[in-house]
């Protein structure tokens, strides 16, 4: 399955890109096939704080909903508003177009606590 | 105004047979139906029928708008290779019983019906969905998060909301109201006919009933009644078994599961 090397994973099925101080999150390949067909993203207002590990929105997906943690503490500076009318792209393009939101990221020690694209591989064995 | 609402008949006659008995006895003003006619069972055809000739206002299920373009998806979620197998029989099975009027019929059906009522200078919109509003084939079970809820609620401009899919019957109240004003808005599951999915093996459907005193001001102004019915499940598990469908939906039907 996809997954780009360039970018950190956390358990919970998110992944982060980083540029400077700034990180734009998504979910994975894998967790979009286990939801199956995404039908609503629901995501936080801009400005909001967020805690590593805290839950900033959830998925709807056509047979469940599933909570999104947040991988790195940070600020949100921006959310994926196509995802209102298309919500499937975060199962067509789960790494690019179906990303989420993006924050301005408080402390980049925090990266430690995340897995490279083997050690998340790894994990979903 | 007495209004009665069933759904996810799946090819089950003797359960629609029951199911017409008992509603007949209560005489309601309307019936409707929410669809999943067909699939799982031996009389997609009959079923179609039956409820036609009624006349009775029927939308399409998941399974209908699959069957009705001759499709080999029916827009189930399975989750196991095991379901999925077994639902490849269902579907292929079904679409080689369909004949082409009554697939016609499943290809033309509506996605939603929506009443409005007007009482007590005010608008009362009753909307009917398979699955919910945005999706024929999404599970709204009993466990959503009421946020999620009232959402979807509110984008409809339901204030009651009447869905089948899951086959498992509930009421939730919830109140979507701003500054102290009360808006209580009603999502009612109306469970299944002829697949039971509670561990009930009966038939259920439900009976709405809104009176002249109904808004969304008073959560106790709109009654929500789950009817169970009895009818020959054995006959309905026997024809699964002597069918090329599995053994497993015979099963099913045996357990309310």
């Amino acid at each position: 399955m996809e997954l780009p090397k360039d970018l950190h994973y956390s358990k919970e099925h998110t992944w982060v890109r980083i540029e400077n101080k700034t990180a734009t999150v998504g979910i994975t390949a894998f967790a979009q096939k286990e939801l199956g067909e995404i039908v609503y993203v629901d995501l936080p207002n801009v400005n909001h704080n967020f805690n590593q590990d805290e839950v900033f929105g959830s998925v709807e997906a056509i047979k469940t909903v599933s909570d999104l943690f947040m991988p790195l503490s940070g600020k949100i500076i921006e959310t994926n508003e196509h995802l209102l009318k298309e919500p499937t792209l975060v199962n067509s393009n789960p790494f690019d177009n179906g990303w989420m939101v993006k924050i301005e990221i408080e402390d980049l020690i925090e990266t430690e606590n995340l897995l490279t694209a083997e050690q998340y591989a790894q994990l979903n064995n | 105004m007495k209004i009665a609402l069933f759904s996810d008949i799946h090819a089950n006659l003797p359960a629609l047979e029951a199911f017409f008995a008992d509603v007949e006895k209560r005489n309601p003003d309307s019936i409707y139906c929410l669809g999943d006619l067909v699939g799982y069972n031996i009389w997609p055809n009959e079923v179609v029928n039956e409820i036609r000739k009624r006349r009775i206002p029927t939308i399409a299920g998941n399974y209908d708008f699959g069957i009705g373009r001759m499709s080999n998806e029916c827009g189930c979620a399975y989750k196991t290779d095991a379901e999925k197998d077994n639902g490849n029989i269902s579907i292929s099975f079904t679409n080689s019983l369909m004949k082409d009027d009554e697939r016609a019929y499943l290809r033309t059906l509506p996605a939603h019906i929506k009443v409005e009522f007007q009482l007590n200078e005010d608008k009362l919109n009753l909307l009917l969905v398979h699955g919910s509003p945005r999706k024929i084939n999404e599970y709204l079970f009993e466990d959503r998060e009421e946020k999620s809820m009232l959402r979807i609620m509110e984008q409809a401009d339901a204030d009651i909301m009447c869905f089948g899919h899951t086959h498992k019957p509930y009421h939730r109240v919830l109140n979507s109201g701003i500054d102290g004003q009360d808006h209580f808005r009603h999502a009612v599951n109306i469970g299944s006919v002829g697949k039971p999915k509670d561990n009930d093996i009966r038939g259920g459907y439900v009976m709405l009933t809104v009176d002249e005193n109904s808004s969304v001001l008073n959560k106790e102004s709109i009654s929500v009644e789950f009817i169970r019915f009895d009818y020959d499940f054995e006959k309905a598990a026997k024809a699964v078994e002597d069918s090329p469908l599995p053994n497993e939906y015979a099963e099913n039907l045996r357990r309310g599961y």
